[in-house]
This record gives structure tokens, C-alpha cells and sequence, in this order.
């Protein structure tokens, strides 16, 4: 097996999920730190590793891959001892591929409207329709979790590090209410619970709940 | 082989990806129109095919499968007879996998859906000028990641069908500038060439911008 370096930042979801898939594969792998708030991923070095100047990026013994989904799925499928994280059979897949874009499209974007003017534009004021936006998507998350424990039936996938991590920071805006989401409520209990989580998602993703928190957002 | 049957109307985007991906795979199916205007995503048939209310939707026997790029890639890997438009090559999947990615995130969500969004669903007249502006970084991106004839490399893959569905699309909100953008004004032409291209995107692209047009909406700073 080549050398693996991931690049990325704690504070970013997207790389938490690689961390959480790389952990959970057993990898090793070295993790070097693309500081956003001083623009390194604009510096040639790392446009050149992703002209796209997006974290997470890894370089796998010279071959690069962007995209956290693209760079999971890929992991799983080239080092996973079996494929239960990211399942071959096609209509699992399907499944998993429908929850990543789930997160690609509709959770990043939130996550994205709702962290952007706050932690990069100086505005703490966050519109009541962004909040209720995050509610529907704890309904959608609440419903996919009907077919099973996990997001995409009754294993973990990689479906699960990817909405893990984003939650870290959304639910500092609107709690998961346990009433209205049990299943949701339940899920993230459970994927704390895995032995690596702490160290990939529970410990890095504190520094940017304390950020957010410090940012004293109001909600109009 | 299954019964196939696609549900979602040529004016949406992910649905053409598909239609694309289907015409590309020679594959007989049903297409079943899903009137959106009159909620017939919130029906209780539809609700238990695909509770998120997407379209579309494609069913194959007894599987119930959404988001365009999941019915893609699922197309190509139980259908094709070979792995051109989805390859197996990991490195390769992984390209094609990051472009469709690019397309739900930055390109889906953030600017078609969004825009389209108010103005078809929600009777709203204006859109907010930097919300359009939006567009010119992905027809950036778009430029600087065609360095080959197709955006994953030499040949056509799902990623060229999902990005070219709603690029051809958002182009009523701002348009494309062929001078800016030669690679993509090239790339469009070669889509063109695909003899299923007018059937499968080409007349659902026009559909969609006459739809949006007819609302004479303004954009405002």
C-alpha cells in the first residue's frame, strides 16, 4: 500500500467524514492541515493537488481525489476488507448513493448559507426560514432512518460519517427534538458510540462548535 | 431483464440525466409524467415510492431508486456492456463521482434549484443578482475542468449527462458566453452530436426555459 495524505481542517465536515472513514478502515495515513481563514487553499501548492481548492483532498501515492463522497467511496472500495460501508450489491448502493447527494446538495448547501456569513462575513443574524429549512432536512434524515438503524438500512455506511459530521455544527443552531425525531435522536446516540468517533468527529468538531457559539448568532 | 420505469418530466434537469443515461444504454422503459404544479410528488403512491418527493424516480422491478446520480451510475453498472459511461477503475470513478458531486452541490442545489425554486413554486417576481452571479463560478469551473474532450477525460460518461442537464438549463438566468467559455461551447456541441441528445435533453432544456421565461421574472441587486 502507497502513502496517504489527507488534506484537510478539523473544522470542516466534509473532512471529518474522511477521518471517520479512515479510522473506521483501520488506515494509516498523515493528515496535513490546509489553514482556509489564511487562503492556503488558494496557494499554487495546493491548487495544483485541487484546482477545484476545496478540503478535503487526498493523495494517494501520487494520484489525487476530491470530494469527500468520491474520496470515501473510493477508500472504502480499494482498502475495506468487505464492502459493508460502501456496499457493491447495487441496489444497496443506490441507496448510499442517494443519501451522499442528499448531503452534497441539500445538507452542504444549508450548512454552507447558514455558516459562510457567520464565521466568514461578519453577520450573525440567521433568517427563521434558514432554521426551518434545517428542520425539514431533520425530517428527511428522520424518515430515511425508517428502513433501518443506520441512514441506509441496517449497517453503518459511509452515508452515516457524512451526516454525522454536519450535524456536529448544525444542531448548535436547532437541537435534534428527540419527540419529533426520535429516530434521528436515537442515530446520533448511536454513532457516537462507535470507538473511533470521538477521535474523529466528537474531538476535532469541538473547536468549531465553540467557534460558532462564540459568535453569539441570533435568530430573526 | 426488469421492468424499468422512470418517473419525472423533461423539464427537469436530473430527470434529462437520466433520460440521457437510458437513450445512451438503449434501454426500453416507461416514462410516467409527474405533474409537479399539481403536487402529484406528495401523492400517497408516489410518497411510498420515494418519501423525499424527488423526481425522478425510476423503479426497476420491485426497486424504488432516487436522486439522478444514484439511478445513474445504477443504470450503467447492471445494464452497460462495458463500463465507459461509469468506470471501474477506481481513480476514474472517483473523477466521475467528484463532477456529479460538483453538480448536486454547487451546480443543483445552489443555483438552479434555488433560483427556480421562488419563481416556479413560490409566485415570486424577483431574484437576487448575487445569487445569479453564482453561475459565472460554475461556468468557471466547468471551463477549467474540461481539459480533454469530456469533463472526466477522453469519453462521455454520466458526469458529462448530469452537468450538461442543468448547464443547458441555468443559461435563463444568465446565459453563457461562448467567447468567455470556448470549452464549453465545444463540449455543448459535441453533446449535440449524440443522437439522442435533442430527444433526451436538448427540447426538456427549451421546455424549461420558455417555463421560466413565461414568469417574467427580474433579477435585483
Amino acid at each position: 500500500m502507497g502513502k496517504l495524505t489527507l488534506y484537510g481542517i478539523d473544522g470542516s465536515p466534509p473532512v471529518r467524514s474522511v477521518l471517520l472513514t479512515l479510522k473506521a478502515l483501520g488506515l494509516d495515513f498523515e493528515y496535513k492541515i490546509v489553514n482556509l481563514m489564511e487562503g492556503e487553499h488558494l496557494k499554487p501548492e495546493f491548487l495544483k493537488i485541487n484546482p477545484l481548492h476545496t478540503v478535503p483532498a487526498l493523495d494517494d501515492n501520487g494520484f489525487y481525489v476530491t470530494d469527500s463522497h468520491a474520496i470515501n467511496s473510493y477508500l472504502v472500495s480499494k482498502y475495506g476488507k468487505d464492502d459493508s460501508l460502501y456496499p457493491k450489491d447495487l441496489q444497496k448502493k443506490a441507496i448510499v448513493d442517494q443519501r451522499l447527494h442528499y448531503d452534497s446538495s441539500v445538507v452542504t448547501t444549508l450548512a454552507r448559507s447558514i455558516l459562510r456569513p457567520l464565521l466568514w462575513e461578519n453577520n450573525s443574524e440567521i433568517a427563521q426560514t434558514k432554521i426551518d429549512a434545517l428542520d425539514a432536512v431533520y425530517k428527511n434524515l428522520n424518515l430515511f432512518l425508517e428502513t433501518g438503524d443506520y441512514l441506509a438500512g441496517n449497517n453503518l455506511t459511509i452515508a452515516d460519517f457524512h451526516i454525522a459530521a454536519v450535524l456536529v455544527g448544525l444542531v448548535v443552531f436547532l437541537e435534534v427534538d428527540s419527540t419529533k425525531y426520535p429516530k434521528l435522536a436515537d442515530w446520533l446516540e448511536r454513532v457516537k458510540e462507535l470507538p473511533y468517533y470521538e477521535e474523529a468527529n466528537g474531538a476535532p468538531g469541538a473547536q468549531i462548535v465553540a467557534l460558532i457559539k462564540s459568535k453569539n448568532f441570533t435568530i430573526v | 431483464m426488469g421492468k424499468i420505469s422512470l418517473h419525472g418530466l423533461d423539464a427537469s434537469p436530473p430527470t434529462r440525466a437520466c433520460l440521457l443515461t437510458l437513450k445512451a444504454l438503449d434501454l426500453p422503459f416507461e416514462y410516467m409524467f409527474v405533474n409537479l404544479f399539481e403536487k402529484e410528488n406528495y401523492g400517497e403512491d408516489y410518497s411510498k415510492k420515494n418519501p423525499q418527493h424527488t423526481v425522478p424516480l425510476l423503479e426497476d422491478d420491485d426497486a424504488c431508486i432516487w436522486d439522478s446520480h444514484a439511478i445513474m451510475a445504477y443504470l450503467v453498472e447492471k445494464y452497460a456492456s462495458n463500463d465507459d459511461l461509469y468506470p471501474k477503475d477506481l481513480l476514474q470513478r472517483a473523477k466521475v463521482d467528484q463532477l456529479m458531486h460538483f453538480e448536486s452541490g454547487v451546480v443543483f442545489e445552489a443555483a438552479l434549484r434555488r433560483l427556480t425554486r421562488p419563481v416556479l413554486f413560490n409566485g415570486e417576481s424577483t431574484l437576487p443578482r448575487d445569487q445569479v452571479n453564482h453561475i459565472n463560478q460554475i461556468y468557471d469551473f466547468v471551463e477549467s475542468f474540461l481539459e480533454h474532450d469530456y469533463l472526466a477525460g477522453d469519453h462521455l460518461t454520466i458526469a458529462d449527462f448530469s452537468i450538461v442537464s442543468t448547464i443547458t438549463s441555468i443559461g435563463v438566468f444568465l446565459e453563457l458566453d461562448s467567447a468567455k467559455y470556448p470549452k464549453i461551447a465545444a463540449w455543448l456541441e459535441r453533446l449535440k452530436e449524440l443522437p439522442y441528445y435533442e430527444e433526451a435533453n436538448g427540447s426538456g432544456a427549451s421546455q424549461y426555459v420558455e417555463l421560466m421565461r413565461s414568469k417574467n421574472f427580474t433579477i435585483v441587486p
